[in-house]
């Protein structure tokens, strides 16, 4: 009971010291926390919005896509025919069969040539209005759509353009465009995360979605009252009969689940990327709570000392220090659970604003979330406490007789330089071994072991370190600062240990921020560099999620200034080779065969424009090499959708280079004499050359020739250049804003070790303030300790990270990341950011030592 | 006069839980000279100290330093002036841990950004005995080395007025006799003037002057004490405060 009573008085007569160890461990807490609560919610949303979508069984034709596969590459989705309704009407048990049609290859804008597609990835669907689609919405304003030119939309896309009844809108799809007003608006019974729906008519939606008539893309089967799913599904599947294995058909909670796959995926990418940064941050927290606890227990050496002298056994005092930690812990982490509940509603909120509509209503807390938050925060938060703890109860009792508070915690021991260089050089070497690898599978693993070796031996070594590096960076940039420089250098060199530790927290951080700017500064610059070498075309053409239409080819191909158009498809097919194996679904590149010269590749034998020589083609040099081809040789190619046709083997691409690596090209010509033209696949990029001297005038022609399709985008090199530069940026900048959680708690750590310098210090404070050190020149040296402490972290950070971010680089090179570019104004801006880092950690704790009385500092007693 | 206090008072609280630390002090430290305060426990002679040091401030009254008036000053001034113009020799906790002996020494000196005058810190490091253990760290030092330490430093800036604090408090009568001896000898022989607060009768025999405080007023003084004068005075004290 002593043991709690101590503990107990401890902890509340310690609460500000304390205060910022908790805090580290409320945000750990509550990232965890906020991010399970965060995709449960997601995950919620998705299941709703799934099982009010899904009819009681879906019929769909065998060939159609599964939820989440990309789009038909046709521009039109797999449908059946309109007498499958009837046939499915005949089976026991049905209530009601709807043909409907969906379709997701579909862009449509407003007069102004908007898309009004959603923004945030989701994608634009279109399809006919039916009864089945009244279980998740309702027509909250006009009616349902009617004959050709009407439209109905859904109230979330309506809100966020502004969409009126009677506005007029445009749908581009793979048949052409037309025009319809918008007749309704539908709004969603549950919450839709973010795609745009439109609704038309069933003959509208048959003629411009599928480009034909008496076609559905699935059927909505409804059961009867007292027929279940299952049942239903039998009975359907037996009244198809023969035709049965030309269909799909899939229960309710099959299609439910099926779709939910779909976004499975995404979202546990999602959810344990977070968790991996909440981890890190619990990491950084971990030596947060070591060096308060080390504080703790040194300031009450006399303390400790003499409860041993009055008794106390060396587990009640070891005990005492790790109930403190629970109780830490468990404050902690219960406000942590809280914060994440918080969190998670503001990263809703978040979503909500860049167009993932999450709805508060779908909030999911399962039990779970709390119980992994507490016992992460309570297990870490122990823990750590345990080897300050350990040393408490080491304590001798004649420590309570000895005058100092502190002991010195004298110099870094050499078993622990020694093992610290042991790990660092077992890491450095995994390193050199992940560099010199052949295959970046095998050199992944002695990247990921060099990588953890050497944080760990950084760590275990950076109170050598300390000593060391605080010289360095003292040497250069404390001697301006005359004496006071010098004092605040010796205060970070007095105690190395908690130098290093509180160094490491911060390096840790800025290791990952250093090692992956290398890496994403490299792939810029590899990338810059390869379409430099190899891309001969002015313009690219893309579509993002939507290919690009025959009739958009074909006004690009008219567009003036332009001396060739290179279209680019995608297409499956079985190829057998002359030793009779064949290799299925194989994916060739067909192109116009300007293609050549658009995107050069090097090749090991023929010529790579030969290869769009009628009934030719071309492979890589790895395929080539495994089934022992040569140019010359017969393959049988049988087309998706098409026939086999026998392709004579033109030329070989060197794997040399990573853009368009071991495709197989063909030309477009040859795959139409065998694949018929309503199956052959749109585009899904396009290039374009000016005439010579007339760049700006093509692309200005380009632009204006896509004005009205919103959904594509031209580019010139330059652009294209930017905006892969702005995508990995963009992609950086969100891994920063993630790592920040690290840093600020990293942060807090170098403000916790300053606060406890400062009060351990207080005598030494008042003696300097007496003889004449101005309250200025206190704050100063408080601040110029803290910039130290922060340099020496980012300096190892910084350092660590180049080295991990270098050898992820030359790993990479092998996959097409050849350059290696040291992002140096990243660098130095991280470098110098720490120093302010250093200065606003500074603040309270060198504010409270000015603060200071000098009387009460000197006191004898 | 090196330094005056006037009707100084310095009381703590208010109300019935007021308590007068100092009553209506009128002193003068005469420049050049030794003068040792004495007094029992609570008699306000270490309040007085630092009242003249300029390390606490009076609740009503005057002290001057010199010509300056200190009363009034702000923090800024005040610490200009104890770096300038004041020595310090506490009881304990002298030094900076993290210093060795000679950056100790010239301390103030460098945070004023003074260079010390060399010839004058070679002699004083000379005259309290350090020179072969100016590059060692107060840890690496005993007790009476450590003092000397502060000792030197308070000399070294040479400033007006230097004030001790039971300076000898800590050690043992031989190394409390020699930094006593090297107190002396800077009054005798550099004109230093020094103001110190003791209960230790012999340390106070090295005075010229002893000022006796009780109840926060001077009650009595003495010139050129011997340790036995003082005991005996002592003596007296305790059974006046014994009978009163």
């Amino acid at each position: 009971m002593t043991v709690l009573k101590t503990s107990m008085r401890n902890f509340l007569a310690h609460k500000g010291r304390m205060a910022l160890s908790a805090v580290a461990v409320v945000l750990s807490v509550a990232f965890v926390c906020g991010t399970l609560v965060f995709s449960d919610t997601m995950s919620t949303t998705f299941d709703k919005l799934f099982a009010a979508t899904a009819s009681d069984v879906t019929v769909k034709p065998k060939d159609a896509g599964d939820a989440g596969d990309e789009g038909p590459k046709t521009g039109k989705p797999e449908s059946l025919p309109a007498s499958a309704v009837a046939q499915v009407k005949k089976a026991d048990g049905v209530k009601s069969v709807e043909g409907a049609i969906t379709s997701d290859s579909v862009t449509v804008a407003d007069s102004k040539n908007k898309n009004m597609g959603p923004a945030s990835g989701a994608p634009t669907l279109a399809g006919n209005w039916t009864k089945n689609d009244l279980r998740s919405m309702e027509i909250t304003s006009g009616h349902a759509p009617r004959g050709p030119t009407q439209v109905m939309v859904d109230a979330d896309t309506a809100d966020k353009h502004d969409l009126k009844l009677g506005e007029e809108l445009r749908t581009i799809t793979a048949a052409g465009d037309f025009k319809a007003k918008i007749s309704g608006i539908a709004t969603f019974k549950v919450t839709n995360p973010g795609a745009a729906v439109f609704y038309f008519d069933t003959p509208t939606a048959q003629r411009e979605l599928l480009g034909a008539t008496g076609r559905f893309t699935h059927l909505s089967v409804t059961a009867a009252s007292g027929v279940s799913d299952t049942q239903l599904k039998q009975n359907v599947t037996k009244t198809l009969a023969a035709d049965a294995s030309a269909y799909k058909v899939k229960t309710q909670e099959e299609t439910a689940d099926e779709s939910r796959e779909s976004v499975g995926g995404f979202l546990d990418v999602m959810k344990y990327a977070m968790l991996g940064f909440a981890g890190i941050a619990f990491l950084v927290g971990i030596f947060l709570i070591i060096n308060t606890f080390s504080m703790l227990v040194a300031q009450r050496t006399r303390e400790i000392g003499l409860m041993r002298a009055i008794g106390s056994s060396r587990k009640q005092v070891n005990r005492s220090v790790l109930v403190e930690a629970l109780l830490l812990g468990v404050v902690g982490s219960v406000l942590g659970v809280g914060a994440g509940i918080g969190l998670a509603i503001g990263l809703m909120k978040l979503m909500s604003g860049m167009g993932m509509e999450l709805s508060t209503k779908d909030l999911t807390i399962a039990w779970t979330t709390p119980v992994v938050g507490m016992a992460l925060g309570i297990i870490v938060t122990v823990l750590a406490a345990y080897l300050p703890a350990r040393r408490a109860g080491k304590v001798s009792p004649m420590a309570a007789l000895r005058d100092a508070g502190t002991p010195a915690d004298g110099k870094a021991g050499l078993v622990r330089a020694a093992l610290g260089l042991l790990l660092t050089g077992a890491g450095a070497f995994g390193l050199y071994t992940a560099g010199q690898a052949d295959k970046a599978s095998e050199g992944s693993l002695f990247l990921g072991g060099g990588v953890v070796l050497t944080l760990i031996g950084f760590v275990v070594i950076g109170p050598v370190l300390a000593s060391f590096v605080v010289r360095v960076i003292s040497a250069v940039l404390l001697r301006w600062f005359g004496p006071v420089g010098r004092m605040a250098e010796r205060n970070a060199l007095r105690n190395p240990r908690r130098t290093g530790a509180t160094g490491a927290a911060l390096m840790i951080g800025l290791a990952l921020v250093a090692c992956l700017s290398v890496v994403g500064s490299s792939m810029v610059a590899s990338a810059t560099d390869e379409l430099d070498k190899s891309v001969g075309a002015d313009f690219i053409i893309q579509g993002g999620q939507q290919s690009i239409t025959v009739k958009a080819e074909k006004e690009l191909e008219k567009t003036p200034y332009i001396s060739h158009f290179t279209r680019n498809k995608e297409i499956d097919a079985d190829i057998t080779l002359p030793d009779g194996k064949t290799t299925k679904d194989t994916s060739l590149s067909a192109a116009d065969p300007t293609y050549a010269k658009d995107l050069r590749r090097d090749t090991i034998a023929g010529e790579q424009s030969a290869a769009y020589g009628k009934n030719a083609m071309s492979v890589g040099e790895e395929y080539a090499k495994k089934h022992h081809l040569k140019v010359g040789d017969k393959l049988k190619v049988d087309f998706d959708k098409g026939r086999t046709a026998e392709l004579k083997l033109a030329a070989i691409t060197s794997d040399e280079g990573s853009l368009d690596k071991g495709a197989m090209y063909v030309n477009i010509a040859t795959v139409e004499d065998y694949v018929p033209a309503n199956r052959m696949p749109q585009s899904e990029i396009a290039f374009a050359k000016a005439v010579d001297g007339k760049q700006d005038e093509a692309y200005k022609a380009l632009k204006d020739t896509l004005k009205p399709y919103p959904q594509y985008k031209v580019q010139d090199q330059t652009d294209f250049k930017q905006d892969l530069k702005d995508q990995v940026g963009q992609m950086l900048n969100m891994v920063y804003g993630l790592l920040g959680l690290a840093i600020i708690v990293a942060i807090l750590g170098v403000v916790n070790t300053l606060a406890l310098s400062v009060v351990e210090r207080t005598r030494e404070i008042g003696l300097m303030r007496a003889i004449g050190l101005s309250r200025r020149q206190l704050r100063r040296m408080i601040r110029m300790e803290s910039v130290v402490i922060a340099l020496f972290g980012a300096l190892l950070g910084l350092g660590l990270g180049m080295g991990w971010g270098a050898t992820a680089q030359k790993l990479l090179a092998l996959e097409g990341l050849k350059v290696l570019e040291i992002p140096w104004p990243t660098i130095i801006t991280v470098f110098i950011g720490s120093a302010f880092v250093g200065l606003f950690a500074a603040l309270v704790p060198a504010f409270r030592a000015g603060r200071m009385n000098v009387l009460n500092a000197i006191a004898t007693e | 006069m090196a330094a005056r206090a006037r009707q100084v008072v310095k009381a703590y609280g208010s109300g019935e839980t007021r308590v007068v630390a100092l009553d209506h002090i009128d002193v003068d430290i005469a420049r050049g000279q030794f003068t040792a305060i004495m007094g029992p426990s609570g008699s306000g002679k270490s309040t007085l100290m630092h009242c003249l040091a300029g390390l606490d401030t009076v609740s009503s009254g005057q002290i001057y330093l010199d010509e300056t008036e200190i009363t009034g000053l702000k923090d800024k001034k005040l610490t200009q002036l104890r770096r300038d113009r004041v020595g310090f020799i506490f009881q304990a906790f002298n030094l900076l841990p993290t210093l060795n002996a000679l950056e100790n020494i010239t301390l103030p000196m460098d945070i004023a950004g003074r260079k010390p005058d060399r010839g004058w810190l070679d002699q004083v490091v000379e005259t309290v005995g350090l020179a072969g253990r100016l590059k060692h760290r107060p840890t690496e030092l005993s007790g009476g080395q450590q003092q000397r330490v502060a000792v030197a430093r308070a000399l070294a800036s040479r400033p007006e007025i230097i004030f001790g604090d039971e300076p000898t408090g800590n050690l043992d009568s031989r190394a409390g006799a020699e930094v006593l001896g090297f107190l002396r000898r800077s009054v005798t022989e550099l004109g230093q003037t020094i103001v110190m607060v003791t209960h230790d009768p012999v340390a106070a025999s090295y005075a010229d002057r002893v000022l006796y405080l009780a109840d926060g007023r001077i009650v009595d003084e003495m010139y050129n004490p011997t340790a036995d004068q003082v005991l005996d005075r002592m003596k007296h004290f305790d059974a006046r405060g014994r009978t009163s």
